[in-house]
């Protein structure tokens, strides 16, 4: 069982449930601050550390994976076409067609590539040796809300032109007027700020607890598990029925992260989708 | 003491660092590229097989057609043989019908001239039956009566005369009993 390689280092201590009596130390956010391999001592950057590893990885997984499904597309698909074809028939039903139509097919590239990036980033933390979802460092969903956040402008103004897109977006019709003064900083904060920050960071959020609740697990197994306890071995195999909890505590959580990386994944392509619909759309 | 330690550690979560976004930005430019390009692989293949599937709901459409044409034709022809058959059968029996008459009609033309004729031969075997009858009797008569009578009735006239008078008286009676035997 690969315990995460920060959680291991943090146990290194060698404190064990009815041993010397030193406490449990949870597992903190510090599992997020990987200690950078190469550091430039650049201000604000984080330096090269493992969350560049996980990221390229999954930048290799995402491409490899479109590449080698679409690159022989054949009338008579095979299996990894069919698996890509299958993929943008979901992501093109369950999402852009219903939120946008068949104007909605532009941007289902976009919506694959967001999708097939943001589950590859996802599943990293389940990859042993690896063990780090990129999306719990914030800078990596922030590119991609950031990107959409600049596209939903792009797609609004061309549309509607800047200032038909700013007010469809300021000013939600049919609202008296005497009350627009109170509704449009509202609405300015709510579409402008708030929108594209919590479009970041419901994923990273989830992400980090899901990651935080496995490494928590990992280590209460370590922790856990200490069958030569000076106190007897009565208490060493209580230790070890202990880990074993921790362990079928660690698995079960390990396939409902799987199930949760996945749907982020798709909150985050939906939510973009319905962002997008509605600059085309402009008014209500 | 470990506890400091770690509260030293943790830095703020929601920190952006901008090398990492920067990395990020372009990992997601990159993948957008793969995916854009390998995009019209996909929709052209996808094209592809809605194009054959159409045409093959085509194909199927007009061999369904034709099927219909041809069904309805060949129903026709067997209406056609149907009626042709009928026909046949009506004329047959007309024939039959004709034949059977005709024969009949022959039959009986036959049946009447070969009574006609058994007729005919009949009369004539009896008139000549009559005629020799009579001769003989003629003769008979003669040698009987010259017998009884002797040589004086010798001369012909008055014999012939003697012996027609003897047959007619006899003729008629036996007209008589031809009658009376009817």
């Amino acid at each position: 069982m690969g315990a995460d390689v920060n959680v291991v280092a943090a146990s290194e201590s060698g404190c064990h449930i009815f041993g010397h009596g030193c406490g449990f130390e949870a597992p903190g956010v510090g599992l997020f601050s990987p200690t950078p391999w190469l550091d430039f001592g650049l201000p604000g950057a984080a330096g090269v550390n493992k969350y560049y590893l996980v990221a390229a990885v999954a930048l290799i997984i995402a491409a490899a994976f479109w590449y080698f499904t679409t690159r022989r597309a054949k009338v008579v698909p095979g299996r990894g076409q069919s698996m890509a074809e299958m993929l943008v028939g979901f992501l093109r039903d369950q999402v852009t067609r219903t939120t946008m139509g068949k104007e909605g097919d532009r941007f289902l590239p976009l919506i694959v590539t967001l999708f097939l990036f943001i589950f590859c980033m996802n599943i990293m933390g389940l990859i042993p040796g690896l063990q780090l979802p990129v999306t719990t460092s914030l800078a990596f969903p922030a590119v991609l809300a950031l990107f959409v956040f600049l596209l939903w402008n792009i797609v609004g103004i061309r549309r509607h032109g800047f200032g038909g897109h700013i007010k469809a977006r300021l000013v939600p019709g049919g609202v008296p007027a005497w009350i627009l003064p109170i509704v449009v900083p509202i609405e300015a904060l709510s579409n402008f700020v708030i929108r594209p920050a919590t479009h970041m960071i419901r994923l990273f959020a989830t992400m980090f607890a899901g990651h935080l609740l496995l490494a928590l697990f990992a280590a209460a197994g370590f922790y856990m598990f200490n069958p030569l306890s000076q106190m007897g071995a009565l208490y060493g195999a209580l230790s070890v029925g202990y880990s074993a909890i921790a362990l079928v505590g660690f698995l079960v959580f390990t396939a409902f992260e799987l199930f949760i990386m996945a749907v982020q994944a798709y909150v985050f392509v939906l939510l973009t989708s319905i962002y997008l619909g509605e600059a085309i759309e402009g008014a209500h | 003491m470990p506890t400091v330690y770690l509260a030293a550690e943790q830095e703020n979560v929601l920190r952006i660092h901008w090398d990492e976004f920067t990395f990020g930005l372009i990992a997601f430019l990159l993948i957008l590229g793969v995916v854009y390009k390998m995009w019209p692989k996909l929709t052209k293949a996808l094209d592809e097989r809605a194009d054959q599937i159409e045409g093959g709901i085509a194909r199927a459409q007009k061999a369904e057609a034709e099927a219909e044409e041809t069904r309805q034709q060949y129903r026709e022809k067997l209406e056609e043989a149907h009626r042709e058959y009928a026909q046949e059968l009506e004329k047959a029996k007309e024939q039959r019908a004709a034949i059977i008459a005709e024969a009949r009609e022959e039959a009986q033309v036959e049946a009447r001239r070969i009574v006609e004729a058994a007729h005919a031969q009949i009369e004539a075997d009896r008139q000549q039956t009559l005629v020799q009858l009579r001769s003989e009797i003629g003769a008979l008569s003669t040698e009987l009566a010259s017998r009884i009578v002797g040589e004086t009735l010798s001369d012909g006239a008055a014999q012939n005369r003697v012996i027609d008078r003897f047959l007619d008286e006899l003729e008629q009676s036996g007209n008589t009993q031809q009658a009376e035997v009817r």
